[in-house]
Parts: structure tokens; sequence; C-alpha cells
């Protein structure tokens, strides 16, 4: 292939509360990926991203990041995780939106160092780029719920993380705002090189912006997304014989993430 | 204390003052700023669990002739990684891991107690605080603790404050979570002996509590809510100093009193606008 594999996975088996969540995965994923993660409510999605970085035990298997094992791997700066239920916070929380995000900034190289100008200036771009410059000085328990998601995305991206991986970053919200929130994802991975790796359930927006297909029902299916593939033959190994998905492509708007 | 006939500025001049100020200023700072972690983190009670467990050291110290504040620091540690040990092994709840720890260290106090033959004076002072006779050598170490717990704070509150939002993701971002917590409960406990001498084993937990639960009504950002915090402790401390002295009446008291005073005043403008 020659590419670099951000995440290497084999025979990768995780069990939660006693029962087999995720069984024998193998995957990879390479620099430059727009990785969709696609699969049934209680399929293992989650779990397979907690097992990946390593916040889940796993049985057997190994996870390589960055081209390090697991347990050996210890530049977490390049990756940043939003997770499903980030947005879940105590409302009262005393943090201003822009004092959150730069909380982003942190690290075990920043150690005890004050944030200095450049610190600053990243999460004030960061908040632009994700569209809520205006609410920097809100209080994050007055922000709206997509608000919220962006807000996590733009803490994220202070770290200047090479791989992304969003735990259905767009759950309740809206149809428009989603929209938004793909493109802002498309121009990180496509402008910025950045690898990304995000749980979705509007598969629309996988076959038209990401160029790979992870499918997870306690098995592990991993699909190129090209103009010709067909996406019933693959998500049909984890929704089932009788699943359809209806897309045509000339139904995506904007660009196309890797054509 | 002294008469009313004393001026304002006559007591500015006494060494007894200025002493009791010092010391006020710098426990109700540290114990203004811990406490806004601790409340946000809902460990408030660990504070009230870990007093009564420095009354064990404070008594040992009397008892064997130690530096009661010493003794009572030692004990204390243990005490603060009693409960988290108990917590974290999933032997008991927080709040039951606390009591365990306030009912075995008060109980070894009490024990020492009437080994010595019933309680001194001295000990009383440490139950209810003495900060109007603070000598210089409590004084130094009062002062020697909160510099300590402050040059903490100023270095580490970034981090504190990314644990305290969310330990699974500050872990995940590299920052290390064990060693800072594990340093932030000794902290914990050192806050709470340099206040002892100031507030009093059992009113401590307000010194900690209150001024944060007053400014957290001000729904400010963090930096204004420290800021907010901390003012409303030194504020209170100053206020139950000055009164104290005048009218003779216990410090710590005033002190809580006042505290009360601006949270429920905070908390009524909070809730009209």
């Amino acid at each position: 292939m020659g590419k670099e594999a951000l995440i290497e996975v084999k025979g990768l088996n995780v069990a939660r509360s006693g029962s087999l969540v995720i069984h024998d995965a193998k995957f990879e994923i390479f620099r430059g990926d727009y990785v969709g993660v696609v699969g049934p409510n209680g399929g293992g999605k989650t779990t397979l991203l907690l097992a990946m970085l390593g916040l889940l035990p796993r049985q057997s298997g190994t996870i390589r990041i960055f081209g390090k094992d697991l347990e050996r791997f210890s530049e977490w700066e390049k990756v940043a995780y939003v997770s499903q239920d980030a947005i879940n916070f105590d409302p009262g929380f005393p943090l201003s939106v822009r004092e959150l995000v730069s909380l982003g900034r942190l690290g075990k190289r920043n150690l005890g160092r004050p944030l200095r100008r450049d610190d600053w200036s990243k999460v004030d771009s960061a908040l632009e780029f994700m569209g809520i410059s205006d609410a920097s000085a809100k209080r994050i328990g007055e922000l709206s719920g997509g608000q919220k998601q962006r807000m996590f995305v733009a803490m994220a991206l202070v770290r200047d993380p090479e791989l992304i991986i969003l735990d259905e970053p767009v759950a309740g919200v809206d149809a428009a705002t989603q929209e938004k929130f793909y493109q802002k994802m498309s121009d990180l991975n496509q402008r910025k090189g950045i690898t990304i790796l995000m749980v979705s359930h509007d598969l629309t927006a996988v076959f038209c912006r990401m160029s790979r297909l992870i499918c997870v029902n306690r098995e592990v299916n991993v699909a190129e997304i090209r103009p010709d593939t067909d996406p019933n033959e693959i998500l049909r190994k984890a929704y089932g014989d009788h699943f359809h998905f209806v897309f045509h492509r000339h139904e995506c708007r904007g660009e196309f993430s890797h054509d | 204390m002294i008469s009313p006939s004393v001026s304002f500025i006559d007591l500015l001049g006494y060494q007894f003052f200025q002493h009791a100020i010092l010391g006020g200023v710098l426990a109700a700072f540290a114990c203004g700023w811990i406490g806004l972690f601790l409340v946000l983190r809902r460990e408030a009670m660990i504070v009230d669990g870990v007093a009564h467990t420095a009354f064990g050291g404070i008594a040992l110290g009397l008892f064997f002739g130690i530096d009661p504040v010493l003794s009572a620091l030692a004990v204390s540690i243990i005490g603060v990684f009693g409960i988290s040990y108990l917590r974290n092994k999933g032997l008991a709840q927080s709040d039951s891991a606390t009591a365990v720890m306030l009912a075995l260290g008060f109980s070894a106090g009490l024990i020492v107690v009437s080994l010595a033959g019933g309680f001194s004076v001295d000990l009383f002072s440490y139950l209810f605080g003495s900060i109007l006779s603070i000598s210089r050598q409590d004084l130094a170490l009062v002062s020697a603790l909160a510099v300590a717990v402050l040059a903490f704070l100023t270095l580490f509150h970034k981090e504190l404050l990314a644990i305290t939002f969310d330990e699974e993701s500050s872990r995940m971002m590299g920052i290390p979570v064990k060693p800072l917590s594990a340093v932030f409960n000794l902290i914990v406990a050192v806050t709470i002996i340099l206040s002892i001498r100031i507030i009093g084993i059992i009113l401590v937990v307000a010194l900690i509590v209150l001024p944060a639960l007053a400014a957290l009504q001000l729904r400010l950002p963090f930096r204004e809510t420290v800021l907010a915090t901390v003012t409303i402790g030194v504020l209170s401390t100053v206020v139950g100093i000055i009164i104290s002295s005048f009218y003779n009446v216990a410090t710590s008291g005033v002190i809580v009193f006042t505290m009360v005073g601006i949270y429920l005043l905070i908390a009524s403008y909070a809730r009209l606008g």
C-alpha cells in the first residue's frame, strides 16, 4: 500500500459485562483517511473506539497506534477523542466556552506552564473554524446541543491532532447544522490532512463524504468507498439481509472527499 | 478581647491583630481556592472527615509533646489517602468512606484524650480555632503551608480544572491524572490543617465550602469564579476577625455567619436577576 497505518487492529476481541461485543476485528486506518463507523445501536461501535484508545480492556488481540503497541504508545497529543456523552456535562459548571476550549492545549508537555498568546490564538481560530466565535464568552451550559458538540471538536482541534476520533458528533442536531458540520470535517480532512474516524448514523453523509467505512455489529467489516461501491453489500453484513439503503451519488452536495 | 473604646486605628497597631489578619487571609485564600475544586468534584464532605481525623492527630501531638499541627498533618494525610483508598478499591462509596475515617480519627482522639485525663484548654482551641491568640511560631507554620498550597494551585490549576471537568478525557490528553490527584489530596489535608488554627476543626468545612457555593451562584466563567470565591472567603475572614476583636465573641462563629450572610445575599440576588 505504501500508506502509513495510524491504527492497526488484529484479532481484537472485546467483552462487556461477560458477553463478546467485538469479535475478531481486523482493520487498519491510514493517514489521510476519512472513516465512517456505522452499525446498528448496541452493535459495539463505541466499544470498538474505547478499546482502540485503551479506555476499555480487551480479551485478546493487538492494537497499534502510530506504529507502536497501544500499551507502549505515549504520544497522546497526536490523538483527539470526543466521546458521545461529552455534551452531558453539569450545565452549572463555571466555564466559558473559550476557557473550556483552552483546556485542550493541556497535556504532558505543557504541564504547569501558563497558556501563552499562541495558545490563545489557536483557541480563537478553532472557535472561528467551528463557527462558534460569537459564543466564546458564554458559559458552556448556555449552548445548544449542536454548539456544544462543535465546542468539543474545537477543543480537540486546538491540540493540533493528527487523528480525530468522534463518537456520534451530530446526534440530535438539525439537518442543516449536520450538513455544515460534515462540511467542516471534510475541510479538515482535505485541507489540513487530518485523519478522521467518525461514528455516524447518517449513511448518506458517510457515502457522500468519507473514504472508508467500518461496519460494526459484533463483527467488524471494512470497505473502501468508491463511486462504484454498492453500499448494501457491506451494510447488510451489519444491519441484516433485509436492509436496503437507497443511495444516489447525485444527491451528494458539496465535494467528494476522495474523488 | 479589647474594650469597644479602642479605635479601629489602634486595633491595626496590635500585633495579635496583625498576626490574625495575615494568618486568616492566607488560610481563607487557600481554603477558598481548594474549596471550589472540592465543591465541583462533589467531595466537600471529605473536608469534614479529614478535619475530624485531624482531631486524633492533635490529641496525639498534645499527649506526646509534639507540635500538634505537625502530628495532625501526618494523621490527616493518612486520613485523606485512606478515604481515597477505600473509594478506589470499591470498599466504600465516597460519603461512607468519609464517615468511616471521620469516626476512626475522632475515636483515636477521644481515646488519647481520656488517657491524658480529659480535655485541656489547648484542645479546645483546636476544636474551635483561636486565631486571635495565634503564636508567631504557628503563624510561620501556617504561612509556609499556605504558600505551598497556593504555589501548587498556581502551577496546576488548569490541569486540576480539566480533571475536575472530565477525568477520562484528561487522562487521554496525557495529563498525569493519578499523580496530580494524589498531590491534590495531600494539598487538601495541608489546607485543612493550616485552617484549624484559624477557624477550628468543627467549622473548617465552612471556610472551604461556603465561599465556593456563594461564588458559584454568580454564574461566572472559571477565572472570575476563582476570584469571587477567594474574595468572599478573605472578606468574611477579615470581617470576622475585626468584629470578634471588638466584641470579644468567637471569631470562627462570626466568620461563618458573615459567609452565610454573603451566600444568602448572592443567592437571593441570583434568584431575582
